[in-house]
């Protein structure tokens, strides 16, 4: 058997495709997908495909200067054209020359009744969307882990959540088996213990992301037990998945961010508000205690022996001052009564009676008050108001 | 001393420690010992942030292996 080079074969192939009547000028029905005008050239490249295949197309500038409209994603067509073999990647394209457009791509319908079906539901309700986890302890990750994506992710959030806990399921993100794949990622991500789950892939075609677009995956977005982020990585085409899920991450960079709403960072600021407020709690209670000894410190000097004895002793002062006035007042009083008494003494007094007068009778030491007591003869002493004599009884009565 | 226990954990702890403290009405010597506690936690807290590594575990289907 003769050995031949890839150039060759391709060169063989792409002749046998030229001489095929059944590859040349033929009519393909399809929907556009992944197009793309280069900006320099006018060329055109395009997907065309329908529910389980596709085909690359490619429309030079000439042909396309020829529309009378813009072809986009999702648009159903007919194309005419003749396939060839794109011999320097050794791949089959249909070289487009004419484009019928067909209303509104079959699959693009197809997603839209998917989705409203869904929406009724209550896959995509709002009140059913949790909010993801303050601090999470373990980041479930589902998405193929021979992709950028899940490199994205943990580098994301090694640096905002380094005490966090990565569980990385791989899965198919796309192809037939994906749908079930992503279901069981999921499930495997909730049954590890994971408290939120990032469900995606980076980038991509649009047909390359129809496994998150499947009723399966938006269920089992919808019946996780804990939160997901959906990070499909497509801005343009909202995804069931995006819908289904609790939040919607334009990149995967971008889910891992919104997974760790607390970052180091701001735990660190935690820690200093908190030493902050212990600070100023432990200096306000020791405040509060020093006012309080302050306080009693003054009510007990208060009640100290020296207090008590101070004011022992203005109390007997002062007594003892109104005790001298009462006492000098007293005195007085008396000597006012005992010179009263001298007086009516003074009144009393014989020599007083004798001055207006009468006169004293003594014989010998005797007080005379009767008649009978004398004799004649007796020779008595007279004591008048002033001076005296003596006197002989001559007679008596 | 706590470095056994989660960055959660001692946080929690430290933030326990906080609001007991915040409601003043406690004794000098309990205040100045949680005082001690929470600067002790704290520091562990700094520490486990500025060491911490990510955990990674990644599975393919149902055979969990470490990285």
């Amino acid at each position: 058997m003769p050995v031949v080079t890839v150039t060759q074969l391709n060169k063989y192939l792409g002749s046998v495709f030229r001489g095929d009547r059944n590859l040349q000028g033929i009519m393909i029905k399809g929907e556009i997908s992944n197009f793309v005008c280069h900006y320099k050239s006018g060329h055109m490249y395009f997907t065309i495909k329908d529910s389980e295949s596709a085909l690359k197309a490619v429309m030079f500038s000439q042909a396309a200067s020829r529309l009378k409209f813009v072809p986009e994603d999702g648009m159903s067509i007919v194309a005419a054209g003749n396939i060839v073999v794109y011999e320097r990647d050794g791949a089959y394209q249909i070289n487009v020359t004419d484009i019928i457009p067909e209303g509104k791509g079959k699959e693009t319908a197809a997603l839209e009744q998917l989705k409203r079906k869904l929406a009724k539901e209550g896959i995509f309700d709002t009140a059913h969307k949790r909010p993801l986890p303050d601090i999470p302890k373990k980041i479930g990750v589902v998405t193929s882990l021979s992709g950028a994506a899940v490199r994205d992710i943990i580098n994301v959030l090694s640096r905002r959540w380094p005490l966090g806990e990565v569980y990385a399921v791989n899965a198919v993100v796309q192809g037939q088996s994906a749908t079930d794949s992503i279901c069981a990622g999921i499930l495997s991500a909730e049954t590890a213990g994971c408290d939120v789950i990032i469900v995606g892939r980076g980038g991509g075609s649009s047909e390359d992301l129809s496994a998150f677009n499947t009723e399966k995956v938006a269920y089992a977005v919808y019946n996780c037990k804990v939160p997901v982020i959906s990070a499909v990585g497509h801005e343009t085409d909202i995804s069931i998945t995006d819908l289904a899920a609790d939040m919607r991450a334009p990149t995967p960079s971008a889910a891992a961010e919104l997974a760790t709403a607390v970052s180091v960072d701001i735990l660190s600021d935690r820690l200093r508000i908190a030493e902050k407020r212990m600070k100023s709690a432990v200096s306000a209670a020791i405040s509060g205690k020093e006012e309080r000894f302050a306080l009693a410190s003054s009510r007990l000097a208060a009640k100290s022996p020296e207090n008590l004895l101070k004011l022992t002793e203005e109390r007997i002062e002062n007594m003892s001052k109104r005790y001298g006035l009462a006492f000098t007042s007293y005195l007085e009083r008396m000597e006012s009564k005992i010179n009263e008494k001298i007086r009516s003494l003074d009144n009393l007094s014989p020599l007083k009676v004798l001055s207006r007068g009468y006169s004293l009778v003594y014989n010998g030491g005797e007080f005379i008050s009767s008649s009978d007591e004398l004799e004649n003869g007796d020779i008595i002493n007279i004591r008048f108001g002033k001076g005296g004599a003596a006197a002989e009884i001559k007679d008596k009565w | 001393m706590e470095e056994k226990l989660s960055f959660e954990e001692n946080m929690a702890e430290l933030n326990k420690i906080v609001t007991e403290l915040e409601k003043g009405d406690i004794p000098l010597e309990r205040a100045v010992e949680l005082y001690g506690k929470g600067v002790k936690l704290s520091a562990v807290c700094k520490k486990q942030l500025s060491e911490a590594k990510i955990k990674i575990t990644e599975v393919d289907g149902n055979i969990p292996s470490e990285k």
